[in-house]
């Protein structure tokens, strides 16, 4: 690859190449208070390639690969070219990673317990866990949380936050511009603009911390608290997770504790200020 | 389906049993699935596995030690639809 650059987030470590400096430029500025990896070999290459000789010049598209790559991803316009940088470290993560159970999930943590919060794309997870991480908690991902196999532990994958559409408005104002990404508008997801974590969430992104609640965020309805049974988490949970099936019996003696331990509910939010009351709340109910 | 087939069933230690609050979570090692039951299937299969194999009417005598089943034909019925379940699943075997 003619560019390149090493992260670290969490555990893991990308090496990212791509045949344009510019998606590179923004990993680094937005990626530099990271610390450097810990040595020179990557867990995972992500490369960023010309989709045809030609759009090199007539309307530049690039598509992701790697070590792991999917065979029918689209092309993506080289202006979306940090995104298909993270998009390309979570696809590393979601079809490779091995030490951890992977859970599609966000997590924070405050005074060292962690809540995990789980849901499809739309659900507000993502949202909540940046509107917390400005709010006294930790950010430890939006994306997915790494559930230790031996201790039960979460773990910390605190990549850029992906805030998208209307959760760029409520989030963006109230932090720095040197914390945000270019704003990368009519992306398959809408408008997408990156936020950097906090220094804190960075510093501390090896630490871990035990679960104490599970929450099944719903954005856009009313106000509603539900408690999951132990079944039907358990179920969730195997759907959200990209390697429980490939981690065989560690996998489910460790989803298995998780389960008969933490305690899960669903709650539904008409907006994020409704959303952090009831979270707050449930969080002090749970302790 | 009938109730004089017999099945055997699978060594203990192929199958880890973890019971949730609401359901039982039964990791089957050979095959690296999960599954997840209601009662009284956990009962079926735990009475195989202290047998070493039953049929519907053997495994219906064994359960109306401890549970009340109701009515023997219903019973009988449901174990054996159970029995033929788990042998689909790989959880028992016809012999």
């Amino acid at each position: 690859m003619t560019h390149a650059i090493s992260l670290r987030i969490g555990p893991a470590t990308f090496r990212v190449g791509s045949a344009w400096p510019g998606p590179l430029r923004d990993l680094a500025r937005l990626y530099a208070d990271y610390p450097a990896p810990l040595d020179a070999i990557a867990d995972y290459t992500v490369r960023l390639e010309l989709a045809g000789w030609a759009r090199r010049w007539v309307r530049p598209s690039i598509f992701i690969t790697g070590d792991h790559g999917l065979a029918d991803a689209a092309p993506m316009s080289l202006a979306h070219g940090l995104l298909a940088a993270e998009m390309g470290m979570n696809l590393q993560m979601a079809l490779g990673w091995r030490r951890h159970l992977l859970l599609h999930a966000s997590s924070v943590e405050k005074d060292g317990r962690v809540l995990v919060m789980t849901g499809e794309s739309g659900s507000g997870k993502s949202t909540l866990a940046a509107q917390l991480g400005e709010r006294g908690w930790r950010l430890m991902g939006d994306e997915f949380a790494l559930l230790d196999l031996h201790s039960g532990d979460i773990f910390a994958f605190p990549r850029l936050i992906s805030l998208k559409n209307r959760a760029i408005d409520v989030i963006a104002g109230d932090v720095p511009a040197s914390r945000l990404g270019p704003m990368l508008r009519g992306t398959a997801k809408g408008d997408i603009r990156h936020l950097v974590p906090r220094a804190d969430a960075v510093a501390r992104m090896d630490e871990g911390a035990p679960p104490a609640l599970l929450l099944f965020p719903r954005f856009g309805h009313a106000v509603d608290v539900r408690p999951v049974a132990q079944g039907e988490t358990f179920m969730r949970l195997t759907q959200a997770s990209t390697n429980y099936v490939a981690l065989g019996e560690p996998g489910f003696a460790a989803l298995t504790r998780f389960v008969t331990h933490v305690p899960a509910c669903a709650i539904d939010f008409p907006s994020g200020d409704e959303a952090i009351a009831l979270v707050e709340q449930l969080w002090a109910e749970a302790l | 389906m009938t109730t004089a087939n017999y099945y055997r069933a699978e060594p203990q230690e192929a199958l880890v049993m973890r019971p949730l609050a609401d359901i039982v979570l039964l990791y089957h090692r050979p095959s690296g699935r999960t599954h997840m039951v209601v009662s009284p299937v956990p009962e079926i299969l735990d009475a195989l596995q202290r047998d070493g194999g039953g049929t519907a009417i053997s495994i219906h005598a064994r359960l109306a030690r401890d549970f009340d089943l109701g009515p023997p034909d219903e019973a009988l019925a449901e174990i054996a639809a159970h029995l033929a379940e788990l042998a689909d699943l790989g959880l028992a075997y016809l012999k």
